[in-house]
């Protein structure tokens, strides 16, 4: 059976290890390697590093975390934010480098998005989701074992 | 809980050479420091950059930016960024943006500092190429 823990953080950069710490904490209960611990650590970084700058941009504001568990199964983290909406199609694809890569003209937008798209599953942004709150945006990731 | 991150500057035979040890977690929160300790020891001389990264335990895209931003900065003076002793972690951080393929990354600290000898050594004075 799966469970749910529910945790509110303010959007914050110096908030970003303890939220990194409470993914990294529902990682090890599904059962995955430190590598894929490490990996889902990133995952939360980056999407929380997005919600601070982007959909706050400086301006104070909460961060909704939702972690389920089901140990053996998966891991599904849902972030919620009351920030400005972004249109994820419109974030640069980020192509990683080769050798050949030309670092003087190397483009690094979407970076953190490629890290999240890379370690997680499923990554789904929604926006003008309905709650108690109003009106957020939603961010679901989810890695399976 | 804070989020940390140590940068100790090393003693280098050359000036042109400046070596930082950078402990704990390189993310949004503490990469204006890993960001000044680099543009700090560019303007005090160095044109070639090594990174110590033994004791570093975890690297965001905010780091990465850092590091790329040096890197541009170091080959504008002829120099260079080398960087060593990844923890696993964050060498698997290096490889899925691809970074690994143009970075010079060493296993070990005296690697890195050779290979950083080589190019200064290599190089005409300062005053020539900047």
């Amino acid at each position: 059976m799966s469970k749910i823990q529910r945790f509110t953080a303010p959007a914050r950069f110096d908030q970003l290890q303890h939220i990194a710490a409470l993914a990294v904490e529902a990682a090890k209960q599904v059962g995955f390697d430190a590598t894929q611990q490490s990996r889902i650590e990133l995952a939360i970084d980056e999407a929380c590093s997005n919600i601070i700058e982007h959909a706050y941009a400086g301006e104070a504001g909460q961060i909704y975390i939702e972690v389920e568990t089901e140990p053996n199964h998966y891991l599904r983290i849902v972030l919620s934010d009351t920030g400005r909406i972004f249109a994820p199609d419109q974030i640069p694809i980020y192509v990683p480098c080769t050798p050949a890569t030309d670092v003087a003209s190397l483009k690094v937008g979407g970076l953190g998005l490629h890290l999240m798209r890379q370690t997680m599953d499923d990554v789904c942004f929604e926006f003008n989701v309905p709650g108690h709150r109003g009106v957020f945006n939603r961010l679901t990731m989810i890695k399976r074992l | 809980m804070s989020s940390t991150l140590q940068i100790t500057k090393e003693t280098n035979d050359k000036a042109s050479i400046a070596t930082l040890k950078v402990a704990g977690r390189l993310d949004a929160n503490t990469v204006s420091i890993m960001e000044k300790a680099l543009t700090d020891s560019l303007a005090a001389g160095a044109r070639a950059l090594v990174l110590d990264m033994a004791e570093l335990t975890y690297i965001s895209s905010s780091g990465l930016r850092a590091l790329l931003t040096a890197k541009r900065n170091t080959t504008q003076k002829k120099g260079d960024l080398y960087i060593c002793a990844l923890k696993r972690n964050v060498r698997d951080v290096f490889d899925m943006v691809g970074f690994s393929a143009v970075f010079h990354i060493h296993d070990t600290l005296g690697q890195a500092i050779q290979a950083a000898n080589g190019l200064v050594g290599s190089l005409p004075p300062a005053s020539v190429v900047e």
